[in-house]
């Protein structure tokens, strides 16, 4: 834990009930270093998108605490917010919108000027790779393509910490694969990514560290290479069953 | 410059292709249909304006009535049509004279009047369509009444000059004719002065309700569907996550969709005024005054009560919407979602065009008062007869109602309950609804 004041996003004993006495989440305490891309891995319900909806301050915790660049998420809201952007799961853009009227409309909400905003963009639509795509209605997009669109927007700009809820579900594998891509050399280039899947044999290609998350418990944190030598698993399936079975809290 | 940024966004998604379509057709469709029925109406107005008649009697007293009906009375020359009607198979004699309808003096007239006894009169008119406006035989009923007058002349002249009038004769002045109404078809006879004041009323008694009531059904689904899209779409939890004021996004999307209201009723306005009959029918020259002696006439005050009136009505509606959008689970229930709120609209809507709403027994008219928008629908009459106090207490029992409704949805908005409330929209359904109804 060297670097752990490089950390950016901070969690502490996060937990959420959505009814009372039913923890959707519980005690979930992890960190998000500088330019790492962190990933909570676990099945359909595990926990992962209550989590992450708490840490972009859209969910109350019921306990515990998220800090983004030292900023809490329930006292500093706004601060935060500055910090982060959010890519929902299985999200959609304004269909009305072109390509580029979404980049340009969004990019103003997280300008503070016109230029900052015209550069948003045009970081954007170097991102996305759609061309000309751009100046068509996004009705007409695949899924594909708004995925990369708003991956575009995620990225544009440059927060803290990119908030990715299950970025390639739903894609073909071109599609995944291209995501996936894009993310690994964003934070090449310094940027901190929180993801989620339930893919567990995608994210071991994509991520530096993961999180094993059941039933609303975070219960293994670590390097994927280091967690295939600990539980002497060919694969992060296998070490999520171990780690599951293994599990005192379960 | 967020929030501009938001507003136009709001707009550009409610204001689509296909809803600037809708409007400019029924902007369209109400002109082109407003040019037919002004026609027709003008035809009808022309016809009916003219006295069709047949002088059956053919004595020098009934000469003299016919004299008397073409000669000017309060301004009004009338036309006068003398016809021949040789049969009693009046249809036909309608059809052949090519009117609508026409007076008969029979015979005898003359006679009936020097023996002091009622005249009798026909009068025969075809009903042709259920619209009210067209059952008005204007120049027939005026012939009834002219014919009445030159009677009553007549028999003042003739009595008093030979002495004091009996009681049979003052009997006889106070209704001087039988009138036999022939109607083909159906019998629908109006008094044309109530015509005159219904028509004129009309506009505002019938069409300021239906603008209310496009301006809240418009504004709420307007609402309702950019508030669940963007819940659906997940855009929401974007926009809530991104360093903006969440009151912002919350003034931009309401100010949007009443953006698009005002639009929406301007049309109709534009579209109705086009319609509006009024223009064809010829007020006598001091209906004005009339209307202005009886507090008929709107000024400036009466249009800024009745606006603000409005206002507050879209606004309720609109933050009901915002709540109701935040609950909806697909875009399809969101359209359920719009039931209850249609409802409560709907029964002020109706009541209010049918009937004196403080006429109403007791409960049934708290019941109605309790819904925010009866208000609105009944402000016009409130003003207009001078029911003051129902309604300043409308005016602050919307407002209330608007501060509440507006409290909920900021809550809803700025908490977490936007993200969590859906997954039970069942129970919360019911219980909405419940909440609109009291
Ligand atoms: N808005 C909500 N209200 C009530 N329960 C919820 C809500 N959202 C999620 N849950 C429950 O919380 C648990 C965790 O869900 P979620 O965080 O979405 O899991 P994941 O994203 O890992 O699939 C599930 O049991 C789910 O049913
Ligand atoms: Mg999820």
């Amino acid at each position: 834990m060297a670097n752990e004041e490089k950390a950016v996003l901070e969690v502490e004993h996060l937990s959420k009930q959505y009814k009372k006495g039913v923890y959707a989440s519980q005690d979930v305490t992890f960190n998000v270093n500088k330019g790492e891309i962190f990933a909570l891995i676990g099945p359909n319900g595990a926990g992962k998108t209550t989590t992450i909806r708490m840490i972009a301050t859209l969910l109350k915790p019921t306990e515990g605490d998220a800090k983004i660049g030292g900023y809490s998420i329930l006292t500093d809201a706004a601060k935060v917010r500055e910090g982060l952007t959010y890519l929902p799961d299985e999200a959609g853009a304004y269909k009305n919108m072109k390509g580029r009227q979404y980049l340009q409309f969004m990019s103003e909400m997280y300008a503070n000027s016109k230029e900052q905003a015209a550069e948003f963009v045009k970081t954007a639509e170097e991102i996305c790779k759609l061309g000309d795509r751009l100046n068509d209605k996004i009705e007409t997009y695949s899924r594909g393509m708004i995925r990369k669109l708003l991956l575009a927007r995620t990225i544009m700009p440059k927060p803290l910490i990119a908030i990715l809820d299950e970025p390639t579900s739903g894609l073909d594998i071109i599609n995944a694969l291209e995501i996936r891509r894009m993310i690994k050399e964003l934070a090449a280039e310094g940027m901190s990514f929180l993801l989620s899947s339930h893919n567990m044999l995608e994210i071991e290609y994509v991520s530096d560290r993961v999180g094993i998350i059941a039933h609303g418990h975070l219960l293994e944190t670590g390097k994927p290479s280091e967690l295939l030598e600990k539980y002497e698993a060919q694969n992060l399936e296998e070490v999520f069953e171990m780690v599951v079975n293994n599990s005192e809290i379960l | 410059m967020k929030f501009f940024s938001l507003l136009k966004k709001e707009l550009r998604e409610m204001l689509n292709i296909q809803t600037v379509c809708m409007l400019v057709l029924i902007i369209f469709m109400m002109i082109s249909m407003g040019g037919m029925m002004n026609k027709a109406a003008e035809e009808e107005s022309e016809e009916s304006g003219k006295i069709t008649i047949c002088d059956l009697d053919d004595t020098t007293f009934s000469k003299a009535v016919l004299h008397f009906l073409e000669s000017p009375v309060a301004g009004m020359k009338n036309e006068v049509n003398v016809i021949d009607v040789t049969s009693d198979d009046y249809a036909a004699e309608l059809k052949k004279a090519g009117v609508k309808s026409f007076v008969i003096i029979p015979e005898g007239f003359e006679k009936s009047i020097s023996e002091g006894k009622q005249a009798d009169i026909i009068y025969v008119s075809r009903m042709s369509s259920l619209a009210a406006l067209s059952n008005v035989n204007a120049g027939s009923e005026v012939a009834v009444e002219l014919i009445g007058a030159a009677v009553k002349t007549a028999i003042y002249q003739d009595k008093t000059s030979k002495g004091a009038l009996t009681e049979a004769e003052t009997k006889l002045l106070e209704a001087p004719l039988n009138v036999e109404e022939q109607t083909i078809v159906a019998n629908k006879s109006a008094n044309v002065k109530q015509i005159l004041l219904y028509s004129s009323l009309y506009s505002r008694s019938l069409f300021m309700p239906l603008v209310v009531y496009i301006l809240i059904l418009l504004g709420s689904q307007t609402m309702i569907n950019a508030v669940s899209a963007e819940k659906l779409d997940k855009t929401l939890e974007t926009l809530l996550s991104a360093p903006v004021s969440r009151m912002h996004v919350l003034s931009a999307k309401m100010i949007a969709a009443a953006i698009v209201a005002l639009m929406n009723a301007a049309v109709y306005m534009i579209g109705m005024n086009k319609m509006n009959m009024n223009a064809v029918i010829e007020y006598p020259d001091d209906f004005k005054k009339t209307m202005e002696d009886l507090g008929l006439t709107f000024g400036i005050k009466t249009y800024l009560l009745i606006g603000v009136q409005m206002l507050l009505t879209m606004l309720i509606a609109l933050s009901i919407s915002l709540i109701l959008g935040a609950f909806a689970k697909s875009i399809k229930s969101s359209q359920t979602l719009l039931l209850p709120l249609m409802f409560v609209t709907i029964v002020p809507f109706m009541a209010s065009m049918m009937i004196d709403v403080t006429s109403l027994p007791k409960a049934l008219r708290y019941l109605l008062y309790v819904i925010p928008f009866t208000h609105t629908f009944i402000a016009t009459d409130s003003i207009i007869f001078g029911k003051t106090a129902l309604y300043i207490g409308g005016l602050i029992y919307q407002v209330l109602f608007l501060v509440v409704c507006m409290t909920v949805a900021i809550k809803i908005f700025t908490s977490d309950m936007i993200f969590t409330a859906s997954e039970r929209v069942g129970r919360f359904g019911k219980k909405k609804k419940a909440h609109d109804e009291n």
